[in-house]
């Protein structure tokens, strides 16, 4: 069944009947009348809302990926600040430790602008044009040198203005701030004239507080040991809910309900389908309640003798306990309405012919119910796959990925690494990698999904029973 | 059609397994309404001292009725859009003839399966991006969008089952074929109009990770940050006010649901006849 002939053929149909429209008795406006344009114009907000909510935010996350920003650079651009933490980078980094030195200790440059400020300080006019003659351009890494220097002038100035001059020559840039790339190498360029290029970019790189491109986000999560144990969680994760819940439980729910009678079964459906409608702050409040050291469970046990405790969080493994249910509660609905219906579909006459032959309950299950689910177990679990390892906001108010990271999957990672934690410096970056991987996955399966059931879906039209 | 099987080991199977949760619903309504004294779970007293935050605003918190006025815009305002949207889409694909309607049909069911959540970060920088992070329009446009696949895909379904005679007479009369559409099949959708504006209404009351995400802020809050906040705060660990506010908010849910539980069903459980 090849994908593309079934939606031709469906798609065979509208065009036979637009052509049956295609000698209307009279025109009005144009669009309005043509298949085409009208199609084009009713599409149209669709269009928009993909373009701005899908499309553009796939390429984004693929962007955003590619950079470092974070809380600390902001999403927007930076300025140049010459920090001791930039320049101890310069040094740790690069490997430029007299750069650094340079730069954070405050030198004294003999330059024309500090010859202005002592002309206007009213410094004798002597001493000015002694050091403009004999030393414009010099550079002194300490005070102790600049000042013994001033003091080998042939005007001998005193002490206090030895004190008063080298103060207008110091020319540190420690913890100064430059707003462009620009101004940052002019006044760097004071201090150490001879810059390479390689310097330049370095200290251009160390002290630039805005975002870059990097691929570090992806160096970061190859190597690091999060990763697995995030990766290892989230498999385990899906693999335990989708077994236990959303398939075998949700196929015991779909077998047991079809063996009693009809109304019994449906007020168990609608108990069944109670985690699926709420939302899901209160549905998770209401098992915190169950759970918490205060609640229904502990008080139970109290009267066998179990200390109270709050079994969501006690433990690594009551924690997964708790995260699999919840999750798996609500998933098991979607199951039990599928492979329902599917058991419905199922002739009766199958059914009495078994009860005839004497088939027991079991030999029903297994010869005539369970081969007619193999489909709707696939569909299940191709839907449910996705579903889980994207679903987020069950185990994020269950237990928030606790106790100490124990039930922290991917997509919870992500939340607390770019959108919320305790630190405050979010990564947004970091985040964006981490969702890209979630974003590939998602778009293989999807198109996984489509090949595989496109023809289902499109044959078998979708449609609410009234 | 089983006669004579025994069905009461089913319903005792199945009346244990569900005992959680019907134990957590029932106590959902109790609790809010009685005290217990420390230790057990069978109430003492009536009281309706857990109802207070209807009209005592906590200092530091929204009033519950903005928040719930902000609930009521959200999931109303991004139902609207959404059955704008699926209505006019649903229609082309299920019987305009666009080029590329394959493509498109083939996009709306990749979108159905794709799961949204993953753009939230790229979402989120977009929005402090372009302003309009911590405002309740942003939010609504992101909800929509991301239920809008959902409803194309119900809402195609729908008018597929509408006889092409009807439009065949229209156009015989001469409307256009906007006309058509307007005046003679949209009322022939009307029900799964109704059925997906209560489903969308639903989605959206219940969102909570959008919300939280992109629009945290008070005046914004909807209910379910706001319950969220409540349960978060360690110095004001109430759970039968929690569960009061609770009650408060999942009332609409559950009364539709009941109402309507047959179109609802179908829906949640993926969207198609499986």
């Amino acid at each position: 069944m090849s994908a593309s002939r079934d939606i031709v053929e469906a798609a065979a149909v509208p065009a036979g009947a637009a052509a049956a429209s295609a000698h209307p008795p009279r025109w009005r406006a144009g669009w309005l009348n043509s298949s085409r344009g009208l199609g084009l114009i009713l599409l149209m907000p669709a269009l928009v809302l993909v373009v701005l909510f899908f499309l553009m935010p796939v390429v984004l996350t693929g962007v955003f990926a590619f950079t470092n920003m974070s809380t600390a650079t902001g999403i927007s651009g930076g300025t140049y600040q010459v920090t001791p933490g930039a320049l101890r980078e310069l040094a740790d980094r690069h490997g430029m430790d007299e750069l650094a030195e340079k730069l954070g200790q405050p030198s004294f440059v003999v330059d024309e602008q500090g010859l202005k400020a002592l002309e206007e300080m009213g410094i004798e006019p002597a001493i000015i044009a002694d050091l403009r003659e004999g030393h414009l351009g010099e550079t002194h890494a300490s005070r102790r040198e600049f000042e013994r220097m001033l003091r080998d002038l042939p005007e001998r100035p005193d002490t206090r203005t030895v004190k008063r001059i080298s103060g207008e020559f110091s020319r540190s840039l420690a913890n100064s701030r430059f707003s462009s790339r620009e101004s940052l190498l002019a006044a760097a360029e004071g201090v150490d004239p001879e810059l390479t290029e390689e310097e330049k970019t370095a200290l251009v790189q160390a002290t630039y507080t805005g975002w870059v491109w990097t691929a570090d986000n992806f160096r970061r999560m190859a190597s690091s040991r999060d990763t697995v144990r995030i990766l290892l969680n989230t498999i385990f994760f899906v693999a335990t809910t989708l077994i236990i819940f959303n398939t075998a439980f949700a196929m015991l729910l779909a077998i047991t309900t079809h063996y009693i009678p009809e109304r019994p079964a449906g007020i168990f459906r609608i108990i069944w389908f109670l985690p699926r409608i709420s939302p899901a702050v209160i549905y998770v409040l209401l098992w915190k309640w169950f759970a918490w050291d205060t609640g229904f469970l502990s008080a139970f046990l109290d009267n066998f003798g179990i200390r109270p405790r709050n079994w969501m969080l006690d433990t690594a493994a009551n924690a997964w306990f708790f995260v699999i249910v919840i999750n798996g509660f609500v998933g098991a609905s979607m199951g039990m309405v599928i492979f329902s219906s599917a058991i419905k579909a199922i002739p009766e006459s199958l059914f009495h012919a078994a009860s005839v032959d004497g088939a027991y309950r079991w030999q029903q299950v297994r010869h005539i119910i369970l081969p007619q689910l193999k489909w709707p177990i696939l569909f299940v679990t191709c839907y449910q796959t996705l579903s889980l390892l994207t679903s987020i906001e069950q185990t994020l108010l269950a237990t928030d990925g606790g106790p100490g990271g124990a039930t922290e999957i991917w997509s919870l990672a992500i939340y607390h690494t770019a959108l919320n934690n305790y630190a405050g410096n979010l990564q947004y970056g970091y985040g964006a990698a981490m969702a890209l991987v979630l974003v590939v996955i998602g778009i293989v399966l999807s198109l996984i999904y489509l090949r595989v059931f496109n023809y289902r879906a499109l044959v078998a039209k979708p449609r609410i029973e009234l | 059609m089983t006669g004579h099987l025994k069905s009461w080991p089913f319903v005792l199977a199945l009346s244990i397994i569900s005992a959680p949760i019907v134990l957590m619903y029932s106590y959902l309504f109790i609790d809010t309404i009685t005290n217990s004294p420390p230790g057990s779970f069978i109430p003492h007293e009536f009281t309706l001292e857990h109802w207070r935050f209807l009209w005592e605003t906590r200092p530091g918190k929204p009033s519950i009725w903005r928040v719930t006025l902000n609930s009521f815009l959200f999931a109303s305002s991004s139902c609207l859009v959404v059955l704008v949207v699926s209505s006019t889409a649903g229609y082309v694909l299920s019987r305009l003839n666009v080029p590329g309607r394959a493509f498109f049909l083939a996009g709306v069911m990749v979108l159905h399966a794709f799961p949204a959540v993953t753009l939230i970060v790229a979402i989120f920088l977009v929005l402090q991006m372009v302003g309009l992070y911590n405002s309740l329009i942003g939010v609504i446009l992101v909800k929509a969008a991301i239920d809008m696949p959902l409803g194309i895909w119900i809402m195609k379904g729908f008018y597929d089952t509408v006889p092409w005679e009807i439009e065949m007479a229209g156009i015989a009369d001469g409307a256009s074929r906007f006309t058509v559409w307007r005046k003679l099949v949209l009322p022939q959708v009307k029900p799964g109009l109704f059925a997906l504006g209560l489903f969308a209404f639903l989605l959206g009351w219940s969102e909570f990770i959008l919300p939280q995400v992109l629009a945290p802020g008070g005046d914004v809050q909807v209910l379910s940050v706001y319950l969220a906040g409540l349960i978060a705060d360690d110095n004001n660990f109430d759970m039968a006010m929690f569960k009061s506010v609770g009650l408060f908010y999942i009332a609409p849910v559950l009364i539709l649901f009941l109402f309507f539980q047959k179109y609802l069903m179908n829906i949640y459980g993926g969207g198609t006849k499986g």
